[in-house]
C-alpha cells in the first residue's frame, strides 16, 4: 500500500516545499563524510499520516486525506502529493544513510481510521509524574502518561502551567529529550472564590479598585501626551490578580454549581466586563441565558447526577441537557471527567482516560457533536492559553494528533496511534495495555479469521448501548 | 606467549631459590581451571604466588623443584576474590543532605570494622560510600580485614551523587560546576594581578637609585605564585572535570537518568550508575542509551517484573546485552547477604545471564568502579593474591567455597603448604 502511494507521490514532485531542498542537500554530504559531529545539527524529522479521514477540529473532514509534519509542526494537510524533494517514502535508503528522520503512519490498516487533533485535558493529576516545575521533574517513562496518550490526551493543564505529555520516544536513544518542549504555557487562570457574603463583598471591592485604577491609568495615558511630567497613577492597594483579570491577562476561574451563585457570577462579570470561567456549573442550564450574555465559559462534568434542593421552588439540580442548553446560549463548554487522575481499580469509565465517554453524556443530552469535540480540544486549549499551538489540525500548529478506529466520541473507539510534536509516542499494538482488544489485522494478536464490525447486526449493538445508558440514568 | 611465561617462571624460580628467606614466601597452586576474568579461562592453571602478589599464572607451567605446590588438579576452580563496590558495612547510615563533595568516608573508618564472615564468604575488597542525600561525599576502597586506616586500598574512589527527577537535585549538580567555574575565573584574575605586580617588581628591582627597594623587590620576585584555595565543592568538581575524581550517580528510575544527562549537559565527566532493582523497576527503558555503553552500573542480583505484569525481567542480563558493565552488590549489607551473594548471582546466571559477565560483575567491574583494578579484581601477574578456590563451577548450587586466599594468606581452607 505504502509502496504504491509512494511511487505515485514521488512521480509528482511538488515544489511547494522547495526551500527545504538546500537544507537536505547540505545535510547529505556531511553525513556521507561521517566526520561531522552529529549533535551539531539535528536531523529534520518528518511525519506523514496517510490512509485515514482527517477531522481537523474546525469542522472540515478530509476523506482519506494526508498530513505532513516537519520538526513537530504541521506543514501541510490535504489531498495533494505535497512532497519534500528527496524524501524517500519507499524507505529504500537505509535509515542511517538518510539525512533526515521519517515516520510514516499508514492508517489504512485501521478499520474506519480517523485522524483527530490530540485531546486537551483541562486539568489532570499524575499524568506527568513529577510535581512543581515539570521541565525538571517530568517522568517521561511514566505509566500514567502512557495511559493518557493511549486515551488520546496530548496536552494537559496543571495547577499553574500547561504541559504536553511528552513521552520518551521509544527507540530514539540517539536524540536528546526535548525538556524545553514540556511546559508550553504558564499560568492563565486566576482562581477566584465565590462563597460567603464576605468573600463576595471583598471580590467586589477588589474589582472596583482595579477598575478605578484602570480608568485613572487610561486618563493618564491621554494626559501624559500633553504634560510629560505627569506621574503614572499608583498601583498601591490595587489587587494585582483582579487587575490581570480586567486587563485580560488571566481568566477568572470560579467554582460554582448553584443557580444563584452562577447568576451572581454572571452579573458581576458583566458589570466589570470580563469573561468568567466556571468549573462545575451544574445548574447552569437554569440560568444559561445570563451566563451566555456574560460570555461565560464552563468546565463541566456532564455525568454528574444531583437532585435539586427540595426547598427550591424553581427548576434545579443536574440535567443531562446542561451542556446542550449552555451551548445553545453561547456558553463555551470544556468537559472533564469526575476524576482527574487515572484509576486502575474500582469503577472504570469515570477517570481521565474516558474523556470521550464523558463527552458522550453531553451528546446524549443534545450537545452537537462538533461542540462535543471542541469541549476536549479547542475550548480547553483556549482556557489554558495554548490555542495558538494545539486543539486543531492546522498548518503551522503543533503536530499533536491521534488516529482512532472510528468516531472519537463512540464508546467502543480505541486510539490506535498518538503523535506529540511530530513524534509517534503511542502505538496500540506496541504497548501491552490494549493490544489484545480488537487487534489490527497486521498484528500478531489478530485472529486468523478477520473480524468485520460491519457484519455485526446494528440493532443488537444499539439496544445494548441504550440499556446501559438507561441503567446509568437510573442510578 | 606461553614460552615467554615459562621462561619467566624459571627465572623467578631461580631468583626465589637463591635467598632462602624469600623462598618461604613463594608457593604455587595448581588448579583444574582458573577464571582470570581479565583474560579468559585457563585450564590446568598454575598460579605462582610470592608474598602478597601473584607473580605468574599460566596453563601447565613447569614448577621448579623446591617451590611448595598445592596440587588441586583435578578438583578446584580458582576465581578472583569478590569486590563489593557499594556498602556501608560497619558504618552509621546517617549523613548530611545537599552539596558536600569534600566529605570522606575514610574519616569514619574508626567507627567500625567488617565482620569476619564477609571475608570468609570470599569478599576481599569493599567500597564504602558516603551516607546522605544530594552529593554526600567520597567513597573509600578498603580491605575486608584489619582495622582502621590500615584497611585502605585507595581513597577518594568516587563521589556519590543522588539524582532524582526534581529541580533541586539537578540544581545541586549544576551548582557544583558553577562553583568550579567561579573559582577558575577568580584564579585567572588573581594570576593576572600577580603577573602585573611582578612586572612592577621587576622594574623596581632594576632601580639603581634605591638599592634597598631593589633588594626588597628581588626578594619578592623569588616567591612563587600561590594559587587560591578553592572552596571544597569547587575543588571536587574541578577534579571531576580533570578526571581525578569519578562520580557514582544514584538513580531510582529511568527518568532520573534522563534528567541526569540533562543536568550534566556538555560536561565531560567520568561516571557510573547505581540502580536499585525494585519489584517493578522501569530501568529497562534506558538500556538502549548510547551513553550507557561501557559504563559501569551497580545493581543488586535481583529480578524485577515488567510494570503491571508478572513477566519477569532480568535487568542485569539486559544491561549486559546493551554493552554496560554490570557490577553486582549483595542484596544488603548483612553478612548473610554476602554469604548468599554468589547464589543470588547464580540465579541470574541460570535465567540467562552470561556467567563470565556475572563473575566479572562480582570482581573486576567492582574493582574498576573503585579504581583499584590494578590491585584486585582479576587473576593477573602483579596483582594482589586474592583468590577463591571452589570445588566446581562457582555459580552451581552444589559448589562450595573450599579455600579463601587473601594477599597470599589462606583465610579459610588450605593452610598446609
Amino acid at each position: 500500500m505504502i509502496r504504491f502511494q509512494a511511487r505515485l507521490v514521488l512521480a509528482l514532485v511538488a515544489l511547494a516545499l522547495a526551500p527545504a531542498l538546500p537544507a537536505l542537500g547540505a545535510a547529505a554530504p556531511s553525513d556521507d563524510a561521517g566526520a561531522a559531529p552529529e549533535k551539531e545539527e539535528p536531523k529534520d524529522r518528518y511525519l506523514v499520516v496517510v490512509g485515514a479521514d482527517i477531522h481537523t477540529g474546525k469542522g472540515e473532514v478530509l476523506r482519506d486525506g494526508r498530513l505532513l509534519a516537519k520538526n513537530g509542526k504541521i506543514v501541510a494537510i490535504g489531498y495533494d502529493d505535497f512532497e519534500v524533494p528527496g524524501l524517500d517514502y519507499d524507505r529504500e535508503v537505509p535509515a542511517e544513510e538518510r539525512g533526515y528522520e521519517l515516520e510514516i503512519i499508514d492508517a489504512s490498516n485501521v478499520p474506519n481510521g480517523r485522524v483527530y487533533p490530540g485531546m486537551v485535558a483541562f486539568s489532570t493529576s499524575g499524568l506527568l509524574g513529577g510535581g512543581g516545575d515539570y521541565r525538571d521533574s517530568i517522568d517521561m517513562f511514566n505509566r500514567n502518561m502512557l495511559l493518557g496518550l493511549a486515551s488520546g490526551i496530548t496536552t494537559t493543564g496543571q495547577s499553574s502551567s500547561t504541559a504536553k505529555l511528552k513521552r520518551y520516544v521509544p527507540n530514539s536513544a540517539a536524540r536528546d529529550y526535548d525538556f524545553d518542549g514540556v511546559v508550553i504555557a504558564g499560568k492563565t487562570l486566576s482562581t477566584v472564590s465565590w462563597g460567603s457574603a464576605a468573600s463576595k463583598r471583598s471580590l467586589r471591592e477588589k474589582l472596583s479598585g482595579a477598575a478605578a485604577y484602570l480608568r485613572a491609568y487610561r486618563q493618564w495615558q491621554i494626559d501624559v501626551k500633553k504634560d510629560k511630567e505627569l506621574k503614572e497613577p499608583s498601583k498601591s492597594g490595587v489587587d494585582s490578580t483582579m487587575l490581570s483579570v480586567l486587563r485580560g491577562e488571566t481568566l477568572a476561574r470560579f467554582s460554582a454549581d448553584y443557580q444563584d451563585d452562577l447568576s451572581g457570577i454572571a452579573k458581576i462579570a458583566m458589570e466589570y466586563g470580563f469573561r468568567p470561567v466556571i468549573s462545575g456549573c451544574r445548574e447552569g442550564w437554569v440560568v444559561a441565558d445570563e451566563l451566555g450574555r456574560a460570555g461565560a465559559m464552563a468546565v463541566l462534568t456532564p455525568r454528574t447526577r444531583r437532585a435539586k434542593d427540595e426547598q427550591l421552588m424553581a427548576a434545579g439540580g443536574s440535567s443531562i441537557e446542561n451542556a446542550a442548553i449552555l451551548h445553545s446560549h453561547g456558553v463555551q463548554i470544556a468537559i472533564i471527567p469526575g476524576s482527574r487522575g487515572i484509576d486502575l481499580g474500582g469503577i472504570a469509565g469515570r477517570d481521565i482516560m474516558h474523556l470521550p465517554i464523558e463527552v458522550g453524556f453531553a451528546i446524549r443530552g443534545g450537545l452537537p457533536e462538533d461542540a462535543g469535540l471542541a469541549s476536549v480540544t479547542t475550548v480547553p486549549a483556549r482556557l489554558l492559553g495554548v490555542s495558538h499551538r494545539v486543539g486543531t489540525l492546522e498548518v503551522g500548529k503543533d503536530c499533536d494528533l491521534i488516529v482512532t478506529d472510528g468516531d472519537l466520541l463512540h464508546y467502543q473507539t480505541f486510539v490506535q496511534y498518538t503523535v506529540v510534536d511530530g513524534d509517534l509516542v503511542y502505538d496500540k499494538q506496541d504497548e501491552l495495555y490494549f493490544a489484545h482488544i480488537r487487534p489490527r489485522d497486521d498484528s500478531l494478536l489478530a485472529p486468523l479469521v478477520p473480524f468485520d464490525p460491519a457484519e455485526v447486526p446494528i440493532e443488537e449493538e444499539e439496544s445494548e448501548g441504550d440499556s446501559e445508558e438507561e441503567e446509568a440514568e437510573e442510578e | 606467549m606461553k614460552k615467554r611465561t615459562t621462561h619467566l617462571l624459571l627465572f623467578a624460580g631461580l631468583m626465589a631459590l637463591q635467598p632462602t628467606a624469600q623462598a618461604d614466601d613463594l608457593f604455587a597452586v595448581q588448579v583444574e581451571r582458573a577464571e582470570t576474568v581479565s583474560h579468559g579461562t585457563i585450564e590446568h592453571a598454575v598460579i605462582l604466588i610470592e608474598g602478597d602478589k601473584i607473580v605468574m599464572i599460566g596453563e601447565d607451567l613447569p614448577i621448579d623443584i623446591g617451590i611448595p605446590v598445592i596440587d588441586k588438579d583435578p578438583g578446584w576452580v580458582a576465581t578472583p576474590a569478590l569486590v563489593n563496590p557499594y556498602s556501608r558495612m560497619g558504618l552509621s547510615s546517617r549523613g548530611p543532605s545537599g552539596l558536600n563533595p569534600q566529605r570522606k568516608v575514610s574519616g569514619e573508618l574508626y567507627t567500625g570494622d567488617i565482620s569476619k564472615s564477609v571475608l570468609e564468604a570470599g569478599v576481599g575488597t569493599v567500597g564504602l560510600y558516603p551516607a546522605g542525600t544530594g552529593i554526600p561525599g567520597r567513597a573509600v576502597a578498603v580491605r575486608t580485614w584489619g582495622s582502621g586506616d590500615a584497611r585502605i586500598l585507595r581513597d577518594d574512589v568516587y563521589m556519590k551523587a543522588m539524582m532524582r527527577s526534581d529541580s533541586s537535585s539537578k540544581k545541586t549538580w549544576r551548582k557544583g560546576f558553577e562553583e568550579a567555574d567561579e573559582h577558575k575565573e577568580k584564579e585567572a584574575k588573581n594570576r593576572e594581578k600577580w603577573e602585573k605586580d611582578r612586572e612592577k617588581l621587576e622594574k623596581d628591582a632594576k632601580d639603581k637609585d634605591d638599592a634597598e627597594k631593589a633588594n626588597k623587590a628581588k626578594e619578592e620576585l623569588k616567591k612563587p605564585y600561590v594559587p587560591l584555595t578553592p572552596k571544597p565543592a569547587a575543588a571536587a568538581f574541578m577534579s571531576l572535570r580533570d578526571g581525578e575524581l569519578t562520580a557514582l550517580i544514584g538513580i531510582s528510575k529511568s527518568s532520573d537518568y534522563i534528567h541526569f544527562l540533562d543536568a550534566l549537559g556538555e560536561e565531560d565527566v567520568q561516571w557510573s550508575l547505581h540502580v536499585p532493582i525494585s519489584r517493578e523497576s522501569d530501568l529497562f527503558h534506558v538500556k538502549g542509551q548510547e551513553t550507557l555503553k561501557g559504563r559501569h552500573v551497580i545493581m543488586t542480583p535481583a529480578f524485577s517484573y515488567h510494570p503491571g505484569t508478572l513477566r519477569r525481567r532480568s535487568m542485569a542480563a539486559e544491561f549486559v546485552e546493551a554493552g554496560a558493565h554490570v557490577a553486582f552488590v549483595p542484596t544488603s549489607d548483612s553478612t548473610s547477604a554476602h554469604e548468599s551473594w554468589l547464589r543470588d548471582v547464580g540465579q541470574l546466571v541460570r535465567a540467562g545471564l552470561d556467567p563470565h559477565a556475572a563473575l566479572r560483575g562480582m570482581t573486576l567491574s567492582g574493582a574498576e568502579v573503585l579504581r583499584v583494578e590494578e590491585h584486585v579484581g582479576s587473576l593477573d601477574e602483579g596483582k594482589h593474591a586474592n583468590i577463591l578456590f571452589f570445588d566446581g563451577d562457582p555459580f552451581a548450587a552444589t559448589t562450595s567455597l573450599e579455600a579463601v586466599l587473601m594477599e597470599g594468606d589462606f583465610i579459610t581452607g588450605e593452610v598446609n603448604r
